[in-house]
C-alpha cells in the first residue's frame, strides 16, 4: 500500500478523475441543452384522445404531449375520482393544446386512467399563427376570394398568401420605415435651425414641401399596404377545434399549415431543419414567446464586435505602457495589482459605472453638444449598443492587459537587443519586432475577453439590452450603424423568455434553444479568434533555444 | 601548456605600434573607462586604441568585463538599468557618450552579433533588409541588391538564395548566425563586435564563422570577445587580456601569445587559470 503511494498512481488517478469530472460536466451541459433545445423543433405527433372526466362527461382533447409524470394517488383523492386506490402513484400527461382564442391557457393535464382512447388522425391540421398560438383542428372551409373552394387549393393559398405578407414586409420596415426616418431628420433639421436661429422663411417652406411630398409617397405605400391587406384578407379557413366549435381564420394570420400526423420520416426532418432557419432568422413573436431571435443574435454578435474593437487596441496600449515604459517601481506594481483586481469586480458593479458615467454623463454631454435638437428626448443620454460595447469593454479590459503583458514578458531579450543593435528605437522595435511575435497572447486575451463579454448579461440590463428592439442598430438608413440604439441580446432574452414571459410552459423549451444557440454563437467567435491566434503561432514560432 | 600556434606568425604583417597610431589608422579610442553596476565597479580606466580595418579581440576568464567593454562600444549597456559609465569612447574623434549623441546612428555605424542567434521569426529576406527598412529604404531594387551583398558577404548567399522568403527560424544553428552576421552588416556599419559568435555553434560553423570573420575585416574593423584562446590566436591581429575588470595587456596578437609583458597574461594563455 505505501509502495503503491510511493509510485505515484494515487496522483494519476485523482488527476484523470478530475479531468473526467470537468469533461463529463460539460458534455453534460451541453447535451443537456441540445437535447431540449433541440426536440422543440421537431414536429410533434397530433394525438386525439377520448376521455371521461369525474362528472362522467365525454369530452375529445386534441394535442401535442409535451410532458408526463407521475403524481402520488393521495393528491388526487379530494377529487373523488373513481380510482384505484392500491395503486400509489398516477401518471399524467400535459397536452399542449393551443386555440388560445377558446380556451385562456394553451396547456391542460390530463389523467391517464380517464383517457378511454387515443388516436393520430392524419388530417389533423396544426397551424402556426402570428397571433394566438398554434390552432389544433380539422379543416372545415377553406374561402377564396370570398367563395369556398376545395381543400386541394390550399398549398397554393399558403404559398400565396406567404408571397403577400413578404410583400407587405418590405413595405412596411424598408419603405415606409426609410420615409418616416427621413421625415424625422427634417423635422430634426428645421429645429436645429430653429435653435441656431437661422431658420429664413425659404428654410421654413422648403423643409415643408419635403416634408409635403415625403407624406404623398408615405400616402400612395400606405394606399397599396391597404390593397394589399384587403386582397389577403379575403382568404379565409374555417376550422372545427376539439369541442367542435368552428373558428374562422384569416390567412394573414397563418404562418404555417402543417398535417403532422401524415409526415413521413424525411417530410418530419425537413420540417425540423425549415423551423430552425425560421428560429434563427425571423423576428419574435407574442412577447418573444415564439417566432425566431434573429434580432437577439445580431445584437450579441455586433455588441461584441463593437467590444473588441474597443478593447484589443486599448489593453494592448496599457500593457506595452505598464511592461516596456512605465518604471519598474511601487507604483507599477500596485497599477498593476489594481488591474487585476478589476477583473474581480462584480459585472453589475460595472454595469452601474456604465450607466451612472458613460450614459448619462458622456451621453447626456454629447446629446447637448450634438444632438440639442432632439432634445428632450435623449439620443446618446440613454442606453445603447455603443454604450454597451464600452462598458463590456472596459469589464474585459484586464483580461486583455494580463494576457498582452504576459506575452511581452515571454518574448526573450535577444529579439529586443538584435533590433536596437541595429539601430532601432525602441518604439520601432516594439512596433516591428515586439508587438508581432506577442500577437498570439494578444489574441489569447482577445478571446477571454469575447467569453467574458458574450456571456455577460447583467450590466447589459442597465446600458442597453432591452426585450423588444424595434429596430436592428443596423439597416439602410444614413448613417447605416446606429450606435444610439438599444439592442436585443440572446443571453437577456434567455432570462426574459424564461422568467418574465406569460406562458412559461411554452416558453421553456425555447429556454434551452436560445441557450443552445447563445454556446453555439461563442463557440463559432471563439474558435474564429483561435484560428487567427494558431495562424499567427505558426508565423511567429519561436525556436526552441 | 598549449601549443597556440598564431597564424598570424607565419605571415608578414605590417605591425602596428598601438600607442602611437596616427589618427586615420584609429577606428575607436577609449579612454578612461569606468563602468559600474549599481555599487560594483565592472570596469576600471580602461584606455586602448582600436585599429581601422582589422581584427581586435578581447580575451580573460569569465567575467572579467570584455563582454561589457564591447557592449559600451555601441552603448547597449544602456538597457542595464542600474549602469554608469564614466570616461570616453571615441568614434571618428567625437565621444559617443556624448548628451547629444544618437543613439540608435550610432548603433547603425557600430553593429554587433551576439551569442546565440537571434534572427527574428520572419523570413531570411526580411532579416537582412531589418535595418535597411528602419532607416525608411522601401525601394524593391536596392533591397534586392543589400540582400544579396550582405549574404555573400557572410558567405550565406549560396545556401539561401533559393528560400529567401522562408522563415529564418528554419536555417541551422550556424547558418543563422552567419545570417545575423549578413544583417548587421546590411546596414553597411564601420565597426562591427561580435560576442561570443561561435560559443554556441558546433566545430564546422566556428570554422566557417572563423574564415567570415577574416574576410569581413576587408570592409570593417572587426572587435571579436571571445573565450577561446586558440580562436583568438587564429582570427585577430591585436589582443587584449582582461582581468577582473582591468586591461591587463594589449598589443599585436603575435606578441601576446608568444612573448607576454605581464606575469597574469603568461598564467592565462598557458592554462593556469581561466
Amino acid at each position: 500500500m505505501n509502495n503503491w503511494f510511493k509510485s505515484g498512481s494515487p496522483w494519476v488517478w485523482l488527476s484523470a478523475g478530475g479531468v473526467s469530472i470537468s469533461l463529463i460536466s460539460v458534455i453534460g451541459l451541453l447535451w443537456l441543452i441540445a437535447s431540449r433545445g433541440l426536440s422543440y423543433f421537431w414536429p410533434a405527433d397530433i394525438y386525439q384522445f377520448e376521455m371521461t372526466d369525474e362528472q362522467g362527461r365525454n369530452t375529445t382533447v386534441i394535442g401535442e404531449i409535451y410532458d408526463r409524470e407521475n403524481i402520488p394517488t393521495s393528491q388526487l383523492v379530494h377529487l373523488n375520482l373513481d380510482l384505484d386506490t392500491s395503486v400509489e402513484s398516477i401518471e399524467r400527461l400535459l397536452i399542449k393544446t393551443g386555440n388560445r382564442e377558446l380556451v385562456s391557457l394553451d396547456f391542460r393535464w390530463i389523467l391517464v386512467p380517464q383517457i378511454n382512447q387515443q388516436s393520430l388522425p392524419k388530417d389533423l391540421v396544426l397551424i402556426e399563427r402570428r397571433t394566438n398560438g398554434n390552432f389544433y383542428g380539422y379543416i372545415e372551409n377553406i374561402i377564396l376570394d370570398g367563395r369556398t373552394v376545395g381543400l386541394e387549393k390550399m398549398s397554393e393559398l399558403v404559398e400565396r398568401v406567404s408571397e403577400f405578407q413578404a410583400e407587405m414586409e418590405e413595405l412596411q420596415k424598408v419603405d415606409i420605415g426609410a420615409i418616416n426616418y427621413q421625415i424625422e431628420r427634417t423635422r430634426l433639421k428645421e429645429r436645429k435651425h430653429k435653435l441656431d436661429e437661422t431658420l429664413t422663411p425659404e428654410l421654413q417652406l422648403e423643409f415643408k414641401n419635403t416634408v409635403a411630398s415625403l407624406r404623398a409617397d408615405y400616402e400612395v405605400l400606405e394606399h397599396a399596404l391597404m390593397g394589399l391587406r384587403e386582397k389577403i384578407s379575403r382568404d379565409q379557413i374555417v376550422m372545427r377545434a376539439m369541442d367542435g366549435q368552428k373558428v374562422t381564420i384569416n390567412f394573414e394570420n397563418i404562418l404555417k399549415i402543417n398535417f403532422n400526423n401524415q409526415l413521413t420520416l424525411f417530410g418530419k426532418i425537413k420540417l425540423f431543419f425549415s423551423q430552425i432557419g425560421s428560429f434563427i432568422s425571423d423576428d419574435p413573436r407574442e412577447a418573444n414567446t415564439e417566432g425566431g431571435v434573429f434580432p437577439a443574435i445580431f445584437g450579441t454578435v455586433l455588441m461584441v464586435l463593437l467590444m473588441t474593437v474597443i478593447v484589443s487596441p486599448l489593453g494592448v496600449v496599457a500593457a506595452i505602457y505598464l511592461h516596456e515604459y512605465a518604471g519598474n517601481n511601487a507604483l507599477t506594481k500596485l497599477l498593476r495589482i489594481a488591474v487585476i483586481n478589476l477583473a474581480g469586480v462584480p459585472s453589475i458593479v460595472y454595469g452601474v459605472f456604465g450607466l451612472g458615467f458613460f450614459v448619462y454623463m458622456v451621453g447626456g454631454s454629447l446629446d447637448q453638444l450634438f444632438y440639442a435638437e432632439t432634445l428632450p428626448s435623449p439620443t446618446f443620454g440613454t442606453p445603447g449598443v455603443m454604450w454597451s460595447a464600452i462598458t463590456l469593454a472596459i469589464l474585459t479590459l484586464p483580461v486583455v492587459i494580463v494576457s498582452t503583458e504576459e506575452g511581452l514578458s515571454r518574448i526573450p531579450s535577444a529579439m529586443r537587443h538584435g533590433s536596437l543593435a541595429l539601430g532601432a528605437t525602441k518604439a520601432e522595435t516594439l512596433w516591428r519586432i515586439i508587438l508581432p511575435i506577442a500577437s498570439p497572447a494578444i489574441m489569447t486575451g482577445i478571446i477571454l475577453a469575447i467569453a467574458r463579454a458574450a456571456g455577460e448579461v447583467a450590466p447589459l440590463m442597465l446600458v442597453g439590452v432591452v426585450k423588444m428592439a424595434p429596430n436592428l442598430p443596423l439597416d439602410g438608413n444614413f448613417p447605416f450603424l446606429h450606435l444610439d440604439r438599444k439592442f436585443m441580446h440572446l443571453g437577456f432574452h434567455i432570462y426574459d423568455v424564461g422568467f418574465q414571459s406569460p406562458n412559461v410552459e411554452a416558453a421553456r423549451p425555447l429556454v434551452y434553444a436560445t441557450a443552445l444557440l447563445l454556446v453555439s454563437i461563442i463557440v463559432a467567435l471563439n474558435m474564429t479568434a483561435v484560428s487567427i491566434r494558431n495562424r499567427l503561432r505558426e508565423k511567429y514560432r519561436m525556436l526552441e533555444h | 601548456m598549449i601549443s597556440v600556434t598564431p597564424k598570424n606568425l607565419s605571415e608578414h604583417n605590417v605591425k602596428l605600434d598601438l600607442n602611437n597610431l596616427s589618427p586615420e589608422q584609429v577606428a575607436l579610442e577609449i579612454k578612461n573607462l569606468d563602468l559600474y553596476y549599481g555599487n560594483k565597479q565592472a570596469l576600471q580606466n580602461i584606455s586602448m586604441s582600436i585599429p581601422k580595418g582589422q581584427v581586435t579581440a578581447f580575451i580573460g576568464p569569465s567575467g572579467c568585463g570584455k563582454s561589457t567593454l564591447l557592449r559600451c562600444i555601441n552603448r547597449m549597456n544602456d538597457l542595464v538599468d542600474t549602469c554608469k559609465i564614466e570616461g570616453q569612447i571615441n568614434l571618428h574623434g567625437e565621444n559617443i557618450y556624448d548628451r547629444h549623441t544618437d543613439v540608435a546612428a550610432l548603433r547603425r555605424k557600430v553593429g554587433m552579433v551576439f551569442q546565440r542567434p537571434n534572427p527574428f521569426p520572419k523570413s531570411i529576406y526580411e532579416n537582412v533588409v531589418y535595418g535597411l527598412r528602419i532607416t525608411g529604404e522601401n525601394n524593391r531594387r536596392v533591397l534586392d541588391e543589400a540582400v544579396e551583398n550582405a549574404l555573400r558577404s557572410a558567405a550565406l548567399w549560396n545556401e539561401v538564395k533559393d528560400r529567401l522568403h522562408e522563415s529564418a527560424l528554419g536555417l541551422s544553428g550556424g547558418q543563422q548566425q552567419r545570417l545575423v552576421i549578413a544583417r548587421a552588416i546590411a546596414i553597411k556599419p564601420e565597426v562591427l563586435l561580435l560576442d561570443e559568435p561561435t560559443s554556441a555553434l558546433d566545430p564546422i560553423s566556428t570554422l566557417t564563422i572563423e574564415e567570415l570573420i577574416n574576410d569581413l575585416k576587408k570592409q570593417f574593423t572587426v572587435v571579436i570577445v571571445t573565450h577561446n584562446m586558440q580562436q583568438a590566436a587564429r582570427v585577430s591581429d591585436q589582443t587584449a587580456f582582461m582581468y577582473m575588470g582591468d586591461l591587463i595587456e594589449y598589443s599585436d596578437t603575435n606578441t601576446l601569445f608568444t612573448t607576454p609583458l605581464k606575469k597574469k597574461t603568461e598564467d592565462y594563455i598557458t592554462g593556469r587559470y581561466g
